[in-house]
């Protein structure tokens, strides 16, 4: 297994050359896939790995953005300085996440309970003028990184792109260690996890925090990409979107969120022509792939090649 | 200010009731199958673009236009819980989740692909007309409400404890499997319990078109001022999601007049979280919590 | 061998003449002697769908002057694209009209933080934009809600939200004694498009905004807004909402007896808020809207545009039920503006003529709206007046250019 796994360094490695080939439009959207593979992977890690139904996703992901760009616009430093704090301000909303989670609140509470503190967390960027420039939303200085101008979209796509594969290849490793196997045992049993004296407190907010981190990189990616961030677009369909992705990707799996995430943010676009059946395809695309794939395209990826088979995820 | 008290309990309550009738129709969903239907606000929507459809589109008159419409509500509840809900049970809470949240963001599209570029009212079976009395004013629709509510939940009452369905949906609610064994077809009950909640909660959606100017986005509206409602009552509690639903209905306008207009739209998400950290059982309903 | 080199070097000196001339004879992007690449950009998916009715007025007007020949032998070819109101897909359709469709000008856009996203691209590409959104900040300039010199290929033909905003404030100040005026307004770019200019104004003519409170979409009643506003005794009421809270607060006006004129903004619909309001006294004298035209929507003046618009749309762009909206109507007075820069620039079709021709309009009446259309190198957005429309005691539509004066 090993020699074929380091074939995955050539998909970033292919990816280098890739902007020789495409104009800014494809560009754009790569680099937004990317934003979403971290949204993916950190989304993944609570509700796939972790087993808990928490819709706080998109919480993380705005706190992220509006992290970063309240650095850059109120502080005044660059860009790239604010990807860690962004990352720990999403860190941090994870742990506040995790705080029901931890008195007990499971299942269908601590979805309806995480779905309100998102919706919440809208309010605030709204109710917070001073600091997110409120309803009229913050446009964000072009990103900065070492005085260098991220102006156009293949330079923003090397950064992301360096960003994207550190992150997973440490989400990968944590997952494959002692903590990941951790998050397992608490997902398939929760019980019998306490009883064989794992911390489940302890890795609940392990689990949330470093979820939290990485959508809150992510968000600060997307902040840079996008440019301008409005309070309505951390609203409930963002949310559709992120669960889209984890689903369609596979539950679990780190293979699946990166792959959910190609498919769920390009596949609209290729679809330009169609307007308005984007919800309905979106709808029926979920609805098929629990009825049929409940997996996601992972166990579709592992069945064709066992490179794509997380180590981690159990032969079941 | 406080002059405005009354005013401000009545059409709290009157609010309060379409809330309570949302939350209920959850509830009757939760007790039945312990699932929660995450995409019960889209389908509440339906209810009303199906009653509009029926009296502009087929010209029927109002009332059968509503029976018609919970019929079709009901139908699209059973099935979906036959076709897309029971083979999945035994699996993932989350895929029962986003199954739920799947199928109401579907409707929701096929909803805009005909109203999505226009406002559409839903006609109106009675002239609007108001009531004054001690200084306050409330609205024939408001007294519509508060009477259809009403009525509801005594029916629901009457069935769930007095009928044969009604004791078997309870047996279901302790134990599933209990009630398989002992030769109950659940599969069935279920599909019916699913198409009870979806008729009711469509019964809120007109109650909602009588108010309201039609859009496909009200589902999410909705649907948390159901969860908020059954939340504070105490999750699989009917009369809990009632007293949940009027609660939450004053409160918002209490907060709304005497602290600020911004405080509206989050009362909901404020009683959600308080009432799961504080007593996550809530008013009437039982354990909630894992406790290890 | 060197037959075989001496082909290739032919065919090299060929290719490279053969782009050479291709060059010297290149156009503007997105023009040929026959087409003009359009991009029209809007919410065709998602919950601002309602206001795609802006971009089908324009694509309406755009197949009228297709079917008269175009301007100067040339005709519009039309690329709808799908912004949904979400910034990350709205730049998205922005890059693919620029890099993959090459269009010569993107037009309409409504969703200001759409606009506002993609605005970088645009500046960057030098892209030629006429939309219709609120935000002042897209292509306002000092005097516009804007804080410096118009962005160089930005404009708008139409208002913006800065001047709908402050026709708002003028309106209701021009009622007598007019001074505490209320606010009630969604928690978006577009209402705060609105009602912020409009706020500055009334503030600046002496006037005082006493409550400026919110109402989110989706609102089943407008009963704390109405009593808080209502115990502060004000003299009018700006309403900066899309059309179900619009009706929604009319209700409980009257419901609970308000007593002051309420002022919509542009997202309405004045004739389905009134017949949704359902209630003439609810509406009568008591409710106006910002009106973008120079006659009632259906009046003989502005016949000719409704006829475009009914022969020009297909059924599935045109409302199911009644006639073309306001919003068709603002649509195509985008449009109108759009063609008529075409029509100065000449023959000789450039980013920089089509500008200058722009920049060249003064007083230009484009025969649908009430205001005229001026734009200058420091003033890219063209109107900057409306009227109001109201209901007199019988329920008659009346348009007003102030308060209780009638334009007729």
């Amino acid at each position: 297994m090993k020699p074929t796994r380091s074939l995955f360094w050539l998909l970033p490695l292919a990816a280098l050359a890739l902007p020789l080939f495409i104009n800014p439009y494809h560009q754009y959207v790569i680099n937004l896939i990317l934003v979403y593979v971290l949204v993916g992977v950190g989304f993944n890690i609570v509700v796939g790995n972790l087993g808990q139904l928490a819709f706080s996703n998109v919480a993380f992901f705005g706190i992220g953005a509006y992290a970063s760009a309240i650095f850059t616009t109120q502080l005044g430093i660059p860009w790239w300085l604010t990807i860690i704090p962004a990352g720990l301000a999403g860190a941090l909303a994870g742990c506040a996440a995790s705080i029901p989670a931890l008195r007990g609140v499971r299942l269908f509470y601590l979805a309806i309970m995480t779905l309100a503190f998102g919706e919440l967390m809208r309010w605030t960027y709204i109710r917070t003028p001073f600091l997110t420039g409120g309803s009229m939303g913050l446009t964000v200085p072009p990103a900065e990184l070492f005085g260098w101008v991220l102006e156009t979209e293949t330079q923003k796509f090397y950064v992301f792109l360096v960003i994207v594969v550190v992150i997973v290849v440490a989400v990968g490793r944590i997952l494959e260690s002692r903590i990941g196997r951790a998050f397992l045992a608490i997902k398939n049993d929760e019980r019998a996890a306490a009883a064989m004296a794992i911390p489940t407190g302890r890795y609940f907010l392990l689990a949330f925090a470093l979820s939290g981190f990485v959508v809150g990189v992510g968000g600060a990616m997307y902040a840079a990409l996008v440019g301008h961030l409005s309070p309505e677009a951390f609203d409930l369909v963002q949310l559709i979107l992120h669960f889209a992705i984890i689903m369609v990707g596979g539950l679990g799996s780190l293979v699946g969120s990166i792959f959910g995430a190609i498919l769920i943010t390009a596949t609209p676009e290729l679809f330009r022509d169609w307007p308005g059946f984007e919800e309905l395809m979106f709808g029926i695309v979920i609805v098929l792939v629990i009825l049929f794939l409940p997996r996601g395209l992972a166990s579709l990826l592992a069945r064709l090649h066992p490179v794509f088979k997380d180590r981690y995820l159990r032969d079941d | 200010m406080l002059s405005l008290l009354p005013q401000l309990l009545v059409s709290g309550i009157a609010i309060g009731m379409l809330y309570a009738l949302i939350g209920l129709s959850m509830t009757i969903l939760y007790r039945a199958t312990t699932v929660v239907n995450f995409g019960h606000g889209d389908l509440v929507m339906a209810g009303a673009y199906m009653v509009l459809i029926f009296t502009i589109h087929v010209s029927l008159p109002f009332i059968p236009a509503l029976l018609l419409s919970l019929a079709a509500l009901f139908g699209f509840g059973y099935l979906l819980h036959r076709a897309f809900i029971w083979p999945i049970i035994a699996g993932p809470h989350l895929s029962l989740a986003m199954m739920a949240i799947a199928i109401g963001y579907a409707v929701r599209g096929l909803v805009r692909l005909e109203y999505g570029s226009e406002m559409a009212k839903m006609p109106r079976p009675f002239e609007e007309q108001f009531f004054f009395a001690y200084n306050t004013v409330m609205t024939l629709d408001e007294i519509t409400f508060c009477v259809v509510v009403v009525v509801m939940l005594i029916a629901s009452y009457f069935v769930f404890s007095k009928t044969r369905f009604g004791r078997i949906v309870q047996a279901m609610f302790q134990t599933q499997r209990g009630a398989a064994l002992v030769g109950i077809n659940v599969r069935l009950y279920n599909n019916l319990i699913w198409g009870v909640g979806c008729a009711l909660g469509a019964l809120g959606g007109v109650m909602l078109g009588l108010i309201l100017v039609l859009d496909p986005d009200a589902g999410v509206w909705t649907l948390l001022r159901g969860f908020a409602a059954m939340t504070l009552g105490g999750f699989g509690s009917l009369y809990g999601a009632v007293i949940g639903g009027l609660i939450i209905g004053v409160l918002e306008k209490v907060l709304g007049t005497y602290v600020s207009t911004a405080f509206i739209d989050i009362t909901c998400y404020l009683v959600i979280i308080v009432v799961l950290l504080v007593r996550p059982r809530g008013l009437f309903g039982q354990h909630a919590t894992l406790r290890i | 061998m060197r037959a075989i080199r001496t082909t290739f070097q032919t065919a090299t000196v060929a290719v490279v003449l053969a782009a050479a001339s291709g060059l010297a004879t290149a156009e503007e992007r997105g023009v040929t002697d026959t087409t003009i690449k359009i991009g029209n950009i809007g919410p065709f998916t998602g919950k601002a769908a309602i206001f795609n009715p802006l971009n089908y007025g324009s694509v309406a007007y755009m197949r009228y002057v297709n079917d008269l020949g175009g301007v100067y032998g040339r005709k519009f070819e039309i690329v709808l694209g799908d912004t949904a109101c979400a910034e990350a897909k709205g730049i998205a359709a922005a890059k693919k009209m620029v890099h993959d469709e090459k269009v010569f000008m993107i037009t309409v856009n409504p969703c200001s933080g759409v606009a506002m996203a993609a605005k970088p691209t645009f500046l960057q590409e030098g892209m030629i934009w006429s939309g219709v959104s609120a935000n002042p900040k897209i292509t306002g300039s000092v005097g516009s809600g804007g804080d410096g010199p118009p962005p160089e290929y930005m404009f708008h033909v139409t208002p913006n939200g800065y001047f709908s905003g402050v026709t708002m404030g003028k309106f209701i100040m021009t009622k007598p004694g007019a001074k505490k005026i209320a606010l009630v307004a969604h928690t978006n770019d577009w209402a705060r498009g609105y009602c912020d200019p409009a706020k500055d104004y009334i503030e600046s003519q002496g006037g005082e905004v006493v409550l400026d409170t919110a109402m989110e979409r989706g609102s089943t009643d407008a009963t704390a807004q109405v009593l808080r506003i209502k115990s502060e005794g004000v003299d009018g009421v700006l309403g900066c909402l899309y059309q179900p809270e619009l009706v929604v607060l009319l209700r409980d006006a009257h419901k609970y007896q308000l007593g002051a004129p309420v002022i919509g903004a542009l997202g309405a619909d004045f004739g389905q808020v009134v017949q949704q309001v359902g209630n003439p006294d609810a509406v009568n004298g008591v409710f106006f809207q910002g009106h973008l035209y120079k006659d009632k929507i259906g009046a003989p003046a502005l016949e000719w545009a409704k006829q475009i618009l009914l022969k020009y749309l297909t059924p599935d762009e045109l409302p199911n039920e009644g006639d073309p909206t306001h919003f068709y109507y603002f649509g195509m007075m985008n449009g109108v503006g759009v063609v008529e820069g075409f029509r100065r620039a000449g023959r000789d079709l450039t980013r920089e003529s089509y500008m200058a021709a722009i920049e060249s309009m003064r007083s230009f009446d484009n025969n649908i709206s009430a205001g005229s259309v001026t734009i200058t190198d420091d003033q890219h957005v063209g109107i900057s007046d409306m009227y109001f429309n109201g209901l007199d005691e019988n329920g008659d539509e009346v348009i007003f250019t102030a308060y209780g004066q009638p334009l007729h």
